[in-house]
């Protein structure tokens, strides 16, 4: 077998001379190969552009032509691909965007809500527990199965805090259009993303929901879920009423269809 | 040739692409007048959703080629073990006709330009590309059929033609050929070359699918021809291809390429049907 370094070492110079109009030409290159690399830097460009896009759509509609393409270029020199998928270029534009437009906190939101449906999109397929389902298995549970209990989402399911209503701004991007339906909250909202079938989907709900929805996926059990509801040193009508928070989050994940298993 | 892998038999037919545009032509009442579909792999290399259900359903229609343009058969830094193991666990899901990549490079080992670059043609390129294609072909079970590119330089250190390199490589890899005959035509008229001396230089036996497509022709400003699949065939890639199927003996597979400017169905079967009157199949209208 040959020395490989040889050709590693021009296709890492041929890299850098694509990825940065700056770099200079491989050695040995005159005007004919420059040529060639400009199809070759275009190609790379237009393709990022456009996975950008496809996965952006709305957040490009909100920010403009011109903040998208400034937003792309930052994205794509801090976060150059490196996945074999160029779907996978698109991750972490939420936290571009949050570094671009630190007044502006819809756009990072919006943008985390796009990436995490088009992730959910070709998420594994999985079957929900029905609240019938999960009334019988659980009608024999006493308090210690109650409070070990352990739940799992449907994969790639998710949630976070968003300060902006995100129901609004979506369906106000529907469409190109000036009138954008921007409505801010006083404190941070829960955004919670999933799966209805094959088709990626979202609601908002409260700051508590979204935390436990966290807390669970993270491994907190139902009875962690009350205590975390509850804050610290509640006293036992605090519980009693976290226990009902919790039962009725329970039931709303349930009713959604995001709790795929369950373990007591 | 690590180990002996089975031997893929001709298959002689006219196929398109499977592009979202169209997903509800395939999967409508009337069933779409092709012999197979061709799908880019990497777009179905998923986990579950829509897009694996509806190629699902498609392949209850059709044969199905896995189309790949990342598997980056010229990296000096190998293959990733992710990829083939997903396009792996793909290929056992809608048995393929057969799977497909291209003879060019994508990544290093830090970035991946999405793109299919270049490779210098040397001896030490060509031992690369042979050792990758025995361990794709090995992980995957069987064997591949790899691409000519189109490209918009040529290095100077290049030690033989494109036709050499792809010569040899089916020869010490037992690969397959996919012959596009609109990458010849655009690397013929961006390099110098004939399109004929090339297809005289190959194996032709080893050719088991021609890919046709559309090009951007160049310009004062752009003296290159570039491989843009967002426009009918045009009449040279036509006569090139007419030259290819009078010196192909076997059966070979043969699809309208297109990915950007996606036209309607019918307007793709028109010019499939051109491919049929072009290869003798179909007499001209």
């Amino acid at each position: 077998m040959t020395d490989r370094k040889t050709l590693a070492a021009k296709q890492a110079a041929f890299m850098r001379a694509i990825l940065d109009q700056g770099a200079p030409l491989p050695k040995g290159w005159g005007d004919s190969h420059a040529l060639g690399l400009s199809v070759y830097r275009g190609n790379y460009r237009s393709a990022l552009m456009s996975a950008l896009e496809e996965t952006y759509e709305r957040t490009a509609r909100y920010i403009g032509e011109e903040g998208f393409r400034t937003a792309c270029i930052n994205h794509a020199i801090a976060n150059p691909p490196s996945h074999w998928t160029i779907d996978a270029a698109g991750e972490g534009f939420d936290r571009t965007c949050a570094d671009l437009f630190p007044n502006n906190r819809e756009v990072s939101e919006l943008a985390w809500l796009e990436w995490t449906m088009l992730e959910l999109a070709d998420a594994p397929n999985s079957e929900a527990v029905t609240p019938q389902d999960f009334a019988q298995a659980s009608a024999s549970f006493g308090d210690a199965e109650w409070m070990g209990l352990e739940l799992t989402f449907q994969p790639r399911a998710a949630a976070r805090l968003v300060t902006h209503d995100m129901t609004a701004l979506w369906k106000s991007l529907d469409e190109p259009g000036e009138d954008r339906d921007l409505r801010g909250y006083e404190t941070p909202q829960g955004c919670l993303v999933w799966r209805e079938g094959e088709r990626p989907t979202f609601i908002m709900t409260s700051a508590d929901t979204a935390q436990a929805f966290i807390a669970v996926q993270t491994g907190a059990r139902y009875g962690d879920l009350i205590g975390l509801v509850a804050g610290d040193d509640a006293d036992e009508a605090a519980i009693t009423e976290a226990a009902q928070k919790a039962g009725a989050m329970l039931g709303q994940w349930l009713g959604e269809g995001i709790v795929t298993g369950f373990r007591a | 040739m690590p180990q002996e892998l089975s031997s893929i038999p001709p298959f002689g037919g006219f196929g398109l692409g499977l592009r979202r545009p169209h997903y509800d032509d395939f999967l409508g009442p009337d069933t779409v007048p092709v012999d197979f579909v061709e799908v880019i792999s990497e777009n179905y290399m998923i986990e579950g959703g829509r897009q694996l259900r509806i190629l699902e359903e498609v392949r209850e229609r059709h044969s199905v080629i896995l189309h790949g343009v990342s598997m980056s058969i010229g990296s000096a830094h190998g293959l990733e073990p992710d990829y083939l193991k997903r396009l792996k666990a793909l290929a056992k899901r809608v048995e393929p006709l057969w799977i497909s990549d291209h003879l060019c490079w994508t990544r290093t080992s830090a970035h991946n330009s999405h793109d299919l670059l270049p490779l210098p043609l040397t001896d030490e390129a060509l031992e690369v590309v042979c050792d990758n294609i025995d361990q794709a072909q090995a992980a995957l079970g069987r064997a591949m059929l790899f691409e000519n590119p189109s490209s918009y330089l040529t290095f100077p250190e290049d030690e033989m033609r494109e036709w050499e390199f792809l010569s040899e490589m089916a020869r010490r890899t037992g690969c397959y050929l996919l012959l596009d005959v609109n990458n010849i035509y655009v690397a013929s008229q961006n390099h110098g070359f004939s399109g004929q001396e090339y297809l005289a230089g190959l194996p032709l036996d080893r050719v088991r699918q021609i890919h046709l497509a559309g090009h951007d022709p160049s310009t004062a400003e752009r003296p290159v021809i570039v491989d843009t699949h967002d426009r009918e065939v045009s009449d040279p890639v036509w006569a090139l291809y007419s030259d290819a199927m009078a010196l192909i003996e076997q059966p070979v597979a043969t699809m309208i390429e297109r990915d950007e400017n996606i036209p309607p169905l019918a307007d793709l079967l028109y010019e499939l049907d051109r491919a049929r009157s072009a290869s003798g199949v179909l007499e001209p209208a």
